[in-house]
């Protein structure tokens, strides 16, 4: 039996500018949005869009996203045909490699898509806030007759040049893409989602692979083969919520835009498009007669006795009497103890930040960084965490810049 | 960690006490009446089951019992999704029986089959009534060592008045142990006395073989209850012993009491009493967490996941979607499943069933002692 359309979703990237937050998980499974993780949004949307079969290509760091997706179970993808795997290299017969690039990565699974042998293969990227339906997207590529549609936002011209841009015509058919060019010819900036034909993709990856000046890359080299051999490419306009959650600053920024969907367009809460994780299975919040809490996201087995303003509390925080928590991100089992002040930063997972210390700041004029502690790290009694720091080892006391 | 308990079966009889809660019940039954913010009863049993490694447990239904079916599924959220044992729902005259079942005895006789052909050495037997984080190693561990036949759970606590004042013909019995050393040297049966008693958790252990015997000869004669008619009477021929509990349990024996229950989960020390010894598994609902709009106010509250909070909340519980609108106010309730307190609404003391709707200014009070109710899908 065929599937019409399965999707490969690209999860090996190390995320190396989110550095304390992935020394030890890959970029998809950093925790967002109080009780998911960046992976939690294309496998919903998969299927949410009615795509039942997934493989996940992980390299870096894999365990904690391995045993996250487990068989699948919490995205409904836990299907007798199809459903979601999780791919890492492996050894074959003519040897083994890491993947050399995003080509590679699905070269590599050729056997994989062809065990369900579908019609269309569509390529998702594992770093990203969206939530986008993949069917509406197949949809544009069948009416359009292509061979190979990526998705493209419009972004302002002033920032196009940061971007993989497709220059297309008035029907949406690709003529050129430029790959963050000085002078841009477009502002229609690829997603990196594309979906292809099985055949033509097969064919691409099958000659890529085959030359050795190639990266083995989707942006730079297959798109550009695509194009010299004049293939039907069409950009297939997204204008939904979309977001690179690749630095601190964006991952705190998107976070923020969660605590207020009326205007950032990005919305959790919607019941026909839900976005499903693994649950914790904690018991409800607590928040104490003393506390405050204003304007925030609080989700199951957090107790709260301080203040929280303008953040969002991941499972199992723990903010004790006195502490301040403002404009935060604080992850899983986090605990803040009493007098604390946090501000403006993102805590990860399990990390304690101890009596009266404090971390971050609010910003100013000229200083506007979100300061960050990693996953388990102990922030000691009375210690000062400076708006630009980025911590990973325990810090006993003092400050850190 | 190695299956410690694969040697017990559970039984799990969903349906007892259901009258005294009658409100709570019209569309459901004891098992799933939802508790603590997030759970149904028969969640806490269960989850204690499970985490003891006991994996092969019939429930053992009345009627009304959709709204369980609904919640258990296929089991997989307490991981008894198993190829041998699992969850085994067992609804009226699955097997034998031909009639509802009144008692333990009938209930039990209607899967005598059933139980021949399991292999595990032990059966624990437990109502739905009481939320408790149970250790039920501890508790067979004390039944094997003290070579009793039968070992049953008691808790000292003075009997709760809703109890006593149930007219008779419509109650559940309950029971009351006298005692000599661990022995049971005497069962009472819906006892009126005052102060501090051996107050029966209907919680039971015994081997497989000897329920099989004794449900057999008690099915025979037209015994109904396994408590009056098989225990008290043949406390002299079996050696029963009581297996004293002292940790935390929630036991609704009212609606006062399903009231007062919930808010005594505002106290961390029950809550962590309840839930810290080991995970309580529920039906997952993805639900996004709980939102907190510019302008809301929450003081002493413990809330589920999928709340939008606008409004002011105190000393409340708030089961999971449950929305407070702008201006609102809610103090001392427990609001179940996707309540809506509209704008400017104003609660006190109220008990909301699921889905129920408050709309925009209503002012709805009840008091400490009596609580409004608000059924099912109700707008008020």
């Amino acid at each position: 039996m065929a599937k019409e359309m399965i999707a490969m979703l690209l999860a090996g990237g190390q995320g190396s500018r989110l550095y304390a937050l992935t020394q030890k998980l890959a970029k998809p499974a950093v925790p967002f949005g109080g009780k998911y993780r960046i992976i939690d949004f294309p496998l919903s949307n998969c299927v949410n869009s009615g795509i039942d079969t997934v493989g996940i290509l992980t390299q870096y760091q894999p365990l904690v996203l391995n045993e996250y997706i487990g068989n699948g179970q919490p995205w409904d993808l836990d299907r007798l045909y199809g459903g979601v795997h999780v791919l890492p290299p492996y050894q074959q017969a003519s040897g083994s490699d890491w993947y050399k690039g995003t080509a590679n990565a699905i070269y590599q699974n050729i056997s994989f898509i062809e065990r369900y042998n579908p019609q269309y293969v569509i390529i998702l990227s594992g770093d990203q806030i969206c939530k986008q339906d993949y069917s509406d997207f197949l949809r544009f590529h069948k009416e359009k007759g292509a061979e190979f549609s990526v998705a493209v936002m419009e972004v302002p011209w002033d920032e196009a040049s940061r971007f993989g841009l497709m220059v297309a015509d008035e029907n949406d058919k690709i003529t050129e893409f430029q790959e963050k060019p000085k002078n841009p010819k477009s502002n229609l900036a690829s997603m990196g989602i594309y979906i292809f034909n099985w055949d033509i993709l097969r064919k691409y990856l099958v000659e890529d692979e085959q030359d050795p000046n190639s990266e083995n890359d989707f942006g730079n080299n297959i798109i550009p083969n695509l194009l010299r051999d004049g293939r039907n490419m069409y950009a297939y306009h997204f204008d939904g919520y979309w977001k690179d959650v690749g630095t601190i600053s964006s991952l705190w920024e998107a976070n923020m835009e969660v605590l207020d969907p009326e205007h950032s367009g990005i919305n959790l809460f919607d019941e026909n498009w839900k976005i499903y994780s693994r649950n914790s299975g904690m018991t409800g919040h607590r928040i104490s007669a003393d506390a405050v809490v204003e304007d925030s996201m609080i989700t199951d087995g957090c107790r709260i006795a301080g203040e929280v303003k303008h953040s969002i509390l991941f499972a199992g925080v723990q903010v004790e009497t006195g502490a301040v928590v403002e404009d935060a991100v604080v992850m899983g089992g986090t605990v803040i103890k009493a007098g604390a002040v946090v501000k403006h930063c993102i805590v990860a997972e399990n990390a304690v930040i101890g009596e009266n210390a404090v971390v971050g700041a609010m910003p100013t004029e000229t200083e506007k960084g979100v300061a960050t502690v990693g996953p388990g790290v102990y922030v000691g009694e009375g210690a000062k965490i400076g708006p630009n720091a980025m911590v990973y080892n325990n810090v006993k006391g003092g400050e850190v810049q | 960690m190695i299956n410690s308990n694969v040697n017990a079966l559970g039984i799990i009889f969903p349906n007892s006490y259901d009258n005294l809660v009658p409100e709570l019940v019209t569309e459901r039954l004891m098992a799933s009446i939802p508790f603590a913010g997030r759970y149904r009863m028969v969640d806490f049993i269960l989850s204690s089951m499970v985490n003891c490694g006991i994996d092969n447990i019939s429930l053992i239904v009345r009627k009304n019992y959709h709204s369980l079916m609904d919640h258990l599924g296929s089991g997989r959220e307490w991981d008894l999704t198993r190829k041998n044992g699992g969850l085994n729902i067992v609804p009226p005259f699955a097997e034998k029986s031909v009639k509802v079942y009144d008692g333990r005895v009938e209930a039990l006789a209607s899967i005598l089959t059933f139980l021949k052909s399991q292999k595990e050495k032990y059966v624990v037997m437990t109502d739905t009534n009481i939320a408790v984080n149970f250790d039920f190693n501890a508790f067979i561990e004390a039944h094997i060592e003290s070579g009793a036949d039968v070992t049953m759970v008691y808790a000292e606590q003075e009997i709760p008045k809703a109890l006593i004042e149930v007219p008779t013909e419509s109650r559940d019995m309950y029971y009351t142990l006298d005692l000599d050393g661990e022995r049971v040297k005497r069962i009472r049966i819906n006892s009126k006395d005052a102060g501090v008693k051996n107050l029966g958790m209907n919680i039971f252990v015994l081997e497989r073989e000897l329920l099989i015997d004794q449900i057999g000869t008690a099915y025979v004669h037209g015994n109904i209850y396994f408590e009056r008619d098989v225990l008290a009477h043949q406390l002299d021929k079996l050696n029963v012993h009581a297996f004293k509990y002292d940790g935390y349990f929630a036991r609704i024996s009212g609606m006062k009491s399903y009231f007062d229950e919930n808010m005594k989960l505002l106290d961390d020390e029950n809550l962590d009493g309840l839930f810290a010894k080991s995970p309580i598994y529920t039906k997952i609902r993805d639900d996004n967490p709980t939102r907190y709009i510019a302008g809301a106010k929450a003081k002493n509250t413990m809330t589920a996941d999928g709340c939008v909070i606008e409004g002011e909340v105190e000393n409340s519980i708030l089961f999971r979607g449950v929305r407070v609108g702008k201006g609102a106010k809610v103090k001392n309730c427990v609001l179940m499943q996707d309540t809506v307190i509209e704008d400017g609404a104003d609660v006190e003391y109220v008990i909301t069933d699921k889905k129920v709707t408050i709309t925009a200014g209503k002012e709805v009070k009840g008091t400490n002692s009596y609580q409004v109710f608000v059924a099912k899908n109700k707008v008020v």
